[in-house]
């Protein structure tokens, strides 16, 4: 079996819905712009790429039909590059990227674009025309909203709104810190838009303050204590990442971020569906032979902080070493984009801490979990 | 008249009146470039657009929407002076100095254009001592245009001009005040507080002075000197604390300073200590720590009142019975009656005596107290009341001077109709014909010389000219009930056979406030569901009707038109509103939802809209957001943006000119007019109602909608989501009607419905159960 490498990661600034930088671009757009800035930051031969796969969790209106070949053909690659638009909600283009490890392993290609993409803009959640089963909204809470969710497992785990505040200040002091350094310029790509080029994230709050997030309303309930400042804002943006074979990367001389050792999906209950990482991240380590002590780095997506927190305590994670550059709270979470976000980010931070393993992981609406274990390519 | 239109403005002082008519300026539609002195640092322009910024955030609202606000460019005299330039009128509304408007004018001169005309909103100084020093071409061009506050509901313009101003010029501004910016305009002399505020600071005076010296309390003197005086119930101390007590010395000040040294005011103004006591501690009123009234939130928001002679708050007492014919009241014994005698008496005297030194005629002083401070009647129509040979004769019994216009009168009223006119009492003894402008028509104006075609309980059928018949609601509030119903059932056979087309039109300051609910809720307790289940489908049935009628259908209203009121409208082919328009389907806020239709109508238009996503969701949640919250809009600009008014609908800006437009749009709708065709409804049933109700459950869990909302939305839900319909099919409008009544029949069973209908008629206010 041939393996998969990550050669390259690249993604548009991230910028609030509505007021942000970004509402203004559509998003087939803004995708087609990422990837071409991926293709000349890695300077990959567009002919070789096999397909792109571009995920997306509301492909519908400007970023519906089969938005990754139009995406394709509006980044002017080669009419013969593929395109296939990937579901599977938040966790949509860390499947992509998981779609393209097992199409290398099987022989399929050598070149693939994973890429995801979300305008929460343009495109509401739950779309234009949500129309649940009758059936299924009453014996299930397959339709309940995130919020809720959260909710849910702030009150399963008992977890205080203190501890959800503190970790969306970290969250944010983190971010800004990325923001001020310049850790960031490598992976954005400045996207043009109408009202002129945004090359900036937009969501970022590093003046947050524990004391300014106690004094916001509950967002989802009344008697609730997740609020707007512990949940990730609706954001705009995309992202990419090139998935080569590892043969395709030595002999094309394109340097090596990490090697995808093992990938895993599961399911859980939806109403609790922030829970997902856990069992998804087990079953990636166990199938990479890893123990949570031996990852160097990893990149769990903060839906919410209560979801967030259970995840980390329930694994083990060390929080040094989790969303070392911020994570979605600050960052924001286009949901198509994160999954692709992470695993660009977790590769990206591996060869700039010189560590061993990583994981990226993320849940999924709906009750799933995926995750994606990363190795250091000597 | 075709004046030239006035395609931008500038006003200069963005204090509370400047922002205000900025703000009633760029609501007509024309861009005002707004100026201030400039900031001392940052941003040079900062205080107009504070202003700006300010008024967004004002409640009620200066502007009547979103669009209207982005037409005011904020600047500073400094730097933008010259682009004065670029505007037809200038209107100033800097602090009441002359030197300081001297200056101004003197520098608006050397960059105005001839053609521009400016007008002072000076409440104070006269009009000669203004355009001292300025050029003959300067002078020609000036006004002053008098407005009051708050610029945008207040409909009262008083215009001056002196006897250079050019009169086109003038014509020019007072007709796009009229017309554009919805004014009435009341010409006024060049003499000291113009009408309004002349008679009106008369009044206030007169009433404090007098409730002090009786011995009143203000609870007693306002309800004497309120509604049984066809006053506003805030009387004189509650609309006292409503413009600012800090603002009653600098008005006696001004008119002492430039009344002549014999004008009765002199006689009555007076500093009150007690006045002078609140202003310095900071009760100035509404805005500042109270006023006369109080609610002292000390002490569990207690309603509380001042007692005029310790200066000290007590609970506010029950105002006494007063009661409501002129006559009997200032002809009672005791201090009320003698109080009302008092303020009346002298009043109407010093109004009676200012003719005509500052105004034409009685209808200019009349209409500037309507117009300026709500009263129903002006003082000349009050005298009528009385009979000017009794107040004559009362004045001189009690030695007092009897003004000579009153001796004219005699034994003659100021008003009469004649020959189905109403005329006025002129100033040479003559009566004459009160002319209303071009393009002003009143259904009480035409009602004079005819019948109606038709009249039933609650509703009646007028002709009113031009081959337009009128329908007018008539019940308390404009309530709609079967009588209604009924009406509107004779009506359309005979408009179809003898008119062009139908108006639904009322001069009264409130289009309906929806079904009669105490009627409704009479026939529940008696457990009449036939009767109520036959008003419901009655009612479906001449909306219907109305729609589908041979003949246009054009809707006119203004003020308040809710629940069926708005419904109504929503089965008219076309509506011209008044710019003050608030409406909405508020039938949640009682416990029920839409039954008349409402439903369909506002469906058809939303599936119908441009830019919604396609689908069978995007219209049916775009109504339930509207509907469910029972949401009412805050201007006929507002009412296009949700869809109550279609966007081809017509706004007049001015009350008076309504009945006009609307009739002029049903003429053009006339000539070869066919009716609707009837709609088919796709609509995505069970899903649509589940999509619907997760979105509502999202609100309860948040605390913003009570349980039983949760019960009301879901009924509203069933009905736009077409109850077991499928997307594959279509649900024809006859089929969501009988969905729509049976899920009203089905609420109506609810005692929590019930519970809300009571509130509602008893407190005015929903019952969030």
């Amino acid at each position: 079996m041939k393996s998969a490498v990550i050669t390259g990661f690249v993604r548009s600034p991230f910028t609030l819905a509505g007021k942000g930088a970004l509402a203004r671009v559509r998003p087939d757009d803004l995708a087609a712009q990422v990837i071409r800035g991926l293709i000349g930051k890695t300077g990959v031969a567009p002919a070789d790429i096999e397909d792109v796969i571009l995920g997306c969790a509301f492909p519908e209106g400007e970023q519906g039909l089969n938005v990754a070949r139009l995406v394709a053909l509006l980044a002017d690659l080669p009419l013969s590059v593929g395109g296939m638009t990937v579901n599977r909600f938040c966790g949509s283009s860390m499947s992509a990227v998981h779609i393209a490890m097992g199409q290398i392993a099987v022989g399929a290609g050598e070149v693939f674009v994973c890429a995801g993409v979300e305008s929460m803009s343009r495109v509401p959640m739950m779309g234009f025309n949500p129309l649940p089963n009758p059936v299924l909204a009453k014996k299930s809470a397959a339709y309940m909203s995130m919020g809720e969710t959260a909710e849910n497992v702030a009150r399963q785990y008992k977890i205080p709104r203190a501890e959800q505040e503190a970790l969306a200040v970290t969250s944010q002091q983190r971010a800004a810190a990325a923001q001020a350094d310049g850790r960031f310029a490598g992976e954005i790509v400045a996207i043009a838009g109408k009202a002129g080029t945004v090359d900036r994230d937009g969501t970022i709050r590093g003046e947050t303050t524990a004391e300014a997030l106690g004094a916001l309303k509950p967002a989802f309930d009344a008697a609730g204590t997740v609020t707007a400042g512990t949940s990730s804002p609706l954001t705009d943006g995309a992202s990419a990442v090139l998935v080569t074979s590892e043969d395709y990367a030595k002999a094309h001389g394109l340097p090596v971020l990490a090697r995808i050792k093992a990938v895993a999906i599961s399911g859980c209950a939806p109403e609790v569906m922030g829970l997902g990482p856990i069992v998804a991240s087990r079953k990636a380590l166990a199938r990479a032979g890893l123990a949570v002590g031996d990852l160097d780095v990893v990149e769990l997506n903060e839906a919410f902080a209560s979801q967030a927190l259970a995840c980390i305590g329930e694994l083990g994670l060390d929080r040094e070493r989790t969303n070392i550059d911020g994570g979605a709270i600050a960052l924001g979470h286009p949901l198509g984009a994160t999954g692709a976000r992470i695993v660009g980010k977790a590769a990206q931070l591996l060869k700039r801490g010189g560590g061993r393993y990583a994981l990226a992981t993320q849940c999924i609406g709906g009750g799933q979990g995926i995750a994606t274990v990363l190795e250091a390519v000597e | 008249m075709t004046a030239e239109p006035i395609r931008k403005v500038c006003v200069i002082g963005a204090g509370t009146m400047g922002a205000g008519i900025a703000a009633q300026v760029a609501n007509a539609g024309v861009p005002v470039l707004l100026l201030d002195v400039p900031a001392r640092d940052g941003d040079r322009s900062a205080i107009a657009s504070g202003a700006v910024a300010k008024m967004l955030k004002t409640e009620p609202a200066p502007f009547m929407s979103a669009a209207a606000a982005k037409l005011v460019e904020p600047g500073n005299i400094e730097d933008d002076l010259a682009r004065v330039a670029e505007c037809d009128w200038v209107i100033e509304a800097v602090i009441e100095r002359l030197d300081i408007k001297q200056g101004l004018y003197a520098k608006l001169e050397a960059v105005k254009r001839a053609d521009c005309a400016v007008s002072s909103n000076t409440s104070t100084i006269p009009l000669a001592q203004l355009v001292a020093g300025r050029s003959e071409a300067f002078r020609k061009s000036f006004l002053i245009t008098h407005f009051f506050n708050p610029p945008r509901s207040m409909r009262l313009l008083e215009v001056v001009t002196g006897p250079d101003t050019d009169a086109a010029l003038a014509g020019r501004i007072a007709h796009f005040a009229d017309v554009g910016m919805g004014k009435s305009v009341v010409r006024a002399h060049d003499t000291p507080g113009f009408i309004a505020n002349r008679i009106g600071t008369f009044w206030i005076q007169l009433g404090i002075n007098e409730a002090i010296d009786r011995g009143l309390t203000v609870e007693e003197a306002d309800a004497v000197a309120g509604p049984p005086m066809g006053v506003p119930r805030t009387g004189i101390f509650g609309l006292v604390d409503l413009v600012g007590i800090d603002l009653m010395p600098h008005l006696k000040d001004s008119l002492t300073a430039t009344l002549a040294s014999d004008d009765p005011y002199q006689a009555i103004a007076r500093d009150i200590a007690l006045i002078g006591n609140m202003i310095a501690r900071g009760y100035t009123g509404r805005k500042g720590k109270g006023g006369f009234y109080r609610v002292n939130r000390e002490a569990g928001k207690r309603r509380e009142a001042i007692d005029l002679a310790s200066g000290e708050y007590r609970p506010q007492a029950k105002p006494p019975p007063v009661r409501g014919v002129l006559k009997a009241l200032v002809e009672s014994k005791g201090k009320l009656g003698e109080y009302a005698w008092a303020l009346l008496s002298h009043t109407l005297a010093y109004a009676a005596s200012l003719l005509p030194e500052a105004a034409a005629d009685v209808v200019a002083i009349d209409d500037a107290m309507s117009l300026g401070y709500n009263w129903k009647a002006g003082p000349f129509a009050m005298i009528d009341q009385l009979g000017a040979r009794y107040l004559a004769e009362r004045l001189a019994a009690e030695g007092r001077a009897v003004p000579r216009l009153l001796a004219l009168a005699g034994d003659r009223s100021f008003y009469r109709v004649e020959g189905g006119r109403r005329q006025f009492l002129g100033l040479d003894g003559a009566y004459h014909d009160i002319v209303r402008p071009e393009g002003v028509l009143r259904l009480a104006d035409i009602k004079l010389g005819t019948k109606p075609l038709l009249k039933r309980a609650s509703a009646a059928l007028w002709d009113v000219g031009e081959g337009v018949a009128a329908l007018e609601f008539t019940a308390k509030m404009n309530t709609l009930d079967g009588e209604v119903m009924a009406l509107l059932g004779e009506a359309i056979p005979l408009v179809a056979s003898r008119f062009k087309a139908l108006v639904l039109y009322t001069d009264a300051d409130n289009f309906s406030a929806g079904a009669n609910l105490g009627l409704a809720l009479f026939a529940l307790n008696i457990a009449a569901w036939g009767e109520i289940e036959k008003l419901i489908a009655g009612g479906q049935a001449a909306y219907k009707a109305l729609k589908y009628a041979p003949f246009p259908v054009v809707g006119a209203p203004a003020g308040l038109a809710v629940g069926g009121g708005c419904e109504i409208l929503l089965h008219c082919d076309a509506i011209q509103a008044h710019a003050e328009l608030y409406t909405g389907l508020v039938e949640c806020g009682v416990g029920l939802i839409p039954g008349w239709g409402g439903n369909g109508e506002m469906l058809a238009r939303w599936q119908a809209a441009p830019g919604l996503p396609r689908g069978p969701m995007p219209a049916i949640a775009r109504v339930f957001e509207t509907v469910s919250v029972a949401t009412v809009s805050k201007s006929a600009a507002e009412a296009k943006a949700l869809l109550f008014l279609r966007p081809g609908d017509g706004i007049s800006m001015n009350r008076d000119r309504l009945l006009f437009d609307a009739r002029a749009r049903a003429l053009a709708l006339a000539e070869g007019y066919t009716p609707p065709a009837r709609p088919e409804f796709r609509l995505p049933g069970e899903s649509g109602r589940v999509a619907l109700g997760m979105a509502a459950q999202g609100f309860h869990k948040r605390g913003l909608a009570t349980d039983y909302d949760m019960v009301v939305s879901d009924a509203l839900a069933t009905v736009l989501s077409g109850g077991g319909a499928d997307p594959a099919e279509t649900v024809s409008e006859e089929q969501l009607l009988t969905l729509e009544r049976e899920t009203f029949m089905r609420l109506l069973h609810e005692p929590r419905s019930i519970a809300r209908v009571e509130h509602m008629l008893e407190t005015g206010k929903p019952l969030r159960n």
